[in-house]
């Protein structure tokens, strides 16, 4: 396949341009066009007033983690360590013991994941073989006041919901 | 050299040795033939057909590599259509009722039938009847966890417990896609080298309720270590790993192969003796019971010496060879008398006559080299009119019948040189702590005087300084591991000729013990 090859015209090497004054006023009349039409009327700005208004993201954004459960309420993730062993940044911290309940034999007693150290990459969802760790909570936005906050525990990944209808329709 | 027979192997010509079978014979030239069922301690058994292979002209034509022995101008060939097909053939057959639980499995990632199939099927399942169920998590007892899914009916567990432990505890019950090992009803695994099936165990339907779900095999490192349970000294790998933001930890041993030791089993108490290193350690120095910094107790140590018209040291028989002829010249420098007296390392009538011994200490037969005096009579003499006792990890009073020796230490100034808490170490005037054997590298000599060095395993987080490092800081002459093979060549006639670095993994047997 040949490579299609596109001449660039370089810029900025005529005398005129290499005074820059004249370039600067060109500049500043387009700004200052801008500010003119914002003056009459702003309607047209292209600005969201977040937070009050929320950004429509799509149910392929990598966002905050959550754990899955089965439709009877029990625990997916069989503690393979599987998203651990891929994680990149080695944020997901497991702990697993062994599972007395029928659903599987092992279980985690702890899933640590730290979102300071998380690049969401989304690894961790490609690499569980139970689709028990998802990145669908739609939570694109976490903040926290402190270290600690940032760390999330099982409990928190397991209480988070699903932030997206057409992703439950999978879990049937 | 044992005799060499020359074969050709896939049109390659190898030299390899006569008489051993194919899988062991051309293992040793790096070909390695896939097998379930054989193993080198157990013999050949031929029940898994995985090992099959084809002899060019020969009759018959396809033969199980583990039952042929090398012969001269043989010509195998492992990479022909129909040996691929019956490897295949024969996973497939495996893996029809396998549940192929891999990931709650404890031995992914060191499975044989997992690398096998990743190797030479690769295929889907084409099954489309229900598989069989069978049970899960039986407790076979010594520790061991069973799973019949899992099993490919492979039988080592089974020759394990009759040929080696001679015990039988195991078998195997009903025909064909019904089979199962199984244990007797009410006659669990009851002998002191059970754990070895878990090893032996080519898939995961062993596994050891010790180390169940608690580290994947693929996180841990593997460092290759002498087992300090008892005078045997079996060579192991010692399974470590340090969690993100937690301490470096042993997770498990296992059996090294080492045909001058142990073979290729270890017994239970020493594969679970890591719970040892991991727990009860001393790790911050104290003066009359207050933490310090290691300065202060350095410093502390220095006076305590200098004051001693007659200091006394106790050693323990656990401590590497260079670190026990650093401990001695330590005490000619200082002037001090030096003991080995460590009864309480002896548990009468724990050994047998396969691997383990009476005697609890690893390294004892290092002593009587040295030439440090073991005698109870030395040490209670020397403790009469001795003003300071500094002992290096050897507590040799916790045995009752040495409660006299535990009277004469009252009023004595004592320095303990310590890995573990225990009451002696305890209430000593200064405590040292110092690294245990598997957080330093050295040499052991077992009770066969077989000589085995070992490397540094674990690093911990805030490590403790070894005994040898701890002596020369406190006045000894000897720097390092290189200064005590020095000084042990020329002092110690057994190991003139021996060269430190030329030991190989398997150790070597000392002469004129």
């Amino acid at each position: 396949m040949a490579a299609r090859v596109k001449q660039i015209k370089r810029r900025g090497r005529t005398f005129l341009e290499q005074l820059y004054l004249i370039e600067v006023i060109k500049g500043m009349g387009v700004t200052i066009t801008h500010f003119l039409r914002n003056l009459r009327d702003n309607r047209n700005l292209y600005v969201r007033d977040y937070p009050e208004v929320k950004p429509e993201i799509t149910s392929r954004w990598r966002g905050r983690h959550r754990l899955t459960l089965h439709p009877d309420g029990t625990v997916k993730c069989v503690a393979c360590f599987m998203c651990q062993t891929n994680c990149p940044s080695e944020c997901i911290m497991i702990e697993a013991t062994e599972r007395l309940d029928g659903v599987a034999e092992k279980m985690p007693a702890r899933f640590t994941i730290d979102l300071l150290e998380c690049i969401y990459c989304g690894y961790c969802v490609e690499a569980c073989p139970m689709d028990a760790i998802r990145m669908d909570t739609g939570i694109f936005s976490v903040t926290g006041t402190s270290r600690e906050d940032m760390v999330l525990e099982l409990e928190d990944l397991l209480a988070t919901p699903g932030g997206f209808a057409e992703h439950e329709q999978e879990d049937r | 050299m044992s005799e060499k027979v020359t074969l050709s192997v896939n049109g390659h010509e190898v030299r390899v040795a006569a008489g051993a079978n194919l899988i062991d014979a051309l293992e040793a030239v790096g070909i390695d033939i896939p097998h379930f069922c054989y193993h080198p301690a157990l013999g050949a058994d031929g029940n898994c057909r995985m090992c099959l292979v084809e002899i060019e002209d020969g009759r018959p034509p396809i033969v199980p590599a583990c039952k042929t022995p090398a012969a001269e101008g043989m010509k195998v060939v492992l990479e022909s259509e129909k040996i691929k097909k019956i490897q295949r053939d024969i996973l497939e057959m495996e893996l029809i009722n396998h549940p192929v639980d891999c990931p709650v499995c404890d031995q992914a990632g060191e499975c044989t039938l997992q690398d096998y199939y990743m190797k030479f099927d690769l295929g889907d399942s084409r099954m489309d009847v229900a598989q069989v169920k069978k049970d899960k998590r039986l407790d076979f007892g010594g520790g061991v966890v069973h799973d019949q899914e899992r099993c490919v009916l492979c039988g080592r567990c089974v020759r394990f417990t009759r040929q080696i432990t001679k015990t039988g505890e195991l078998g195997i019950v009903n025909r064909a896609d019904q089979a199962r090992v199984a244990i007797f009803p009410g006659k669990p695994l009851n002998n002191r080298y059970a754990l070895n099936v878990v090893e032996l165990c080519p898939v995961g339907a062993m596994t050891s309720r010790d180390f169940r779900f608690k580290q994947r095999v693929w996180f841990l490192k593997k460092t290759p270590g002498v087992c300090h349970g008892c005078a045997t000294g079996c060579s192991i790998t010692i399974d470590h790993h340090r969690e993100k933001y937690k301490d470096a930890r042993i997770y498990r041993y296992r059996a090294r192969h080492n045909p001058l030791i142990n073979g290729y089993f270890i017994c239970d108490d020493g594969r679970l003796s890591y719970h040892l290193e991991n727990e009860n350690r001393l790790e911050t120095p104290l003066v009359k019971g207050v933490p310090v910094t290691p300065t202060e107790a350095l410093d502390a140590v220095r006076t305590h010496l200098g004051q001693a018209k007659y200091p006394l040291v106790v050693v323990s028989p656990d401590c590497s060879l260079e670190q026990l002829y650093a401990a001695q010249m330590f005490c000619l420098e200082h002037g001090a008398k030096v003991s080995g007296y460590s009864a309480a390392a002896i548990v009468a009538g724990d050994g047998d006559d396969y691997l383990i011994k009476d005697d609890k200490a690893a390294n004892r037969p290092s002593l009587n080299l040295l030439g440090i005096d073991t005698s109870r009579e030395y040490l209670r003499e020397a403790l009469g009119h001795a003003d300071l006792v500094i002992t290096l990890n050897n507590d040799p009073f916790t045995d009752g019948a040495d409660a006299d020796l535990s009277e004469m230490m009252k009023g004595i100034t004592t320095i303990a040189c310590a890995t573990h808490h225990c009451e002696f170490f305890d209430n000593a005037d200064i405590v040292l702590p110092i690294a245990s054997y598997s957080e330093y590298a050295g040499s052991v000599i077992n009770s066969d005087g077989v000589l085995q060095r070992f490397g540094r395993a674990v690093v911990k987080n805030r490590p403790v300084p070894e005994l040898l490092e701890l002596l020369h800081a406190l006045g000894g002459p000897v720097a390092d591991m290189g200064a005590a093979w020095a000084g042990m060549r020329t002092a110690v006639a057994p190991l003139g000729a021996v060269d430190p670095d030329k030991i190989g993994e398997h150790g070597m047997r000392l002469e004129g013990l």
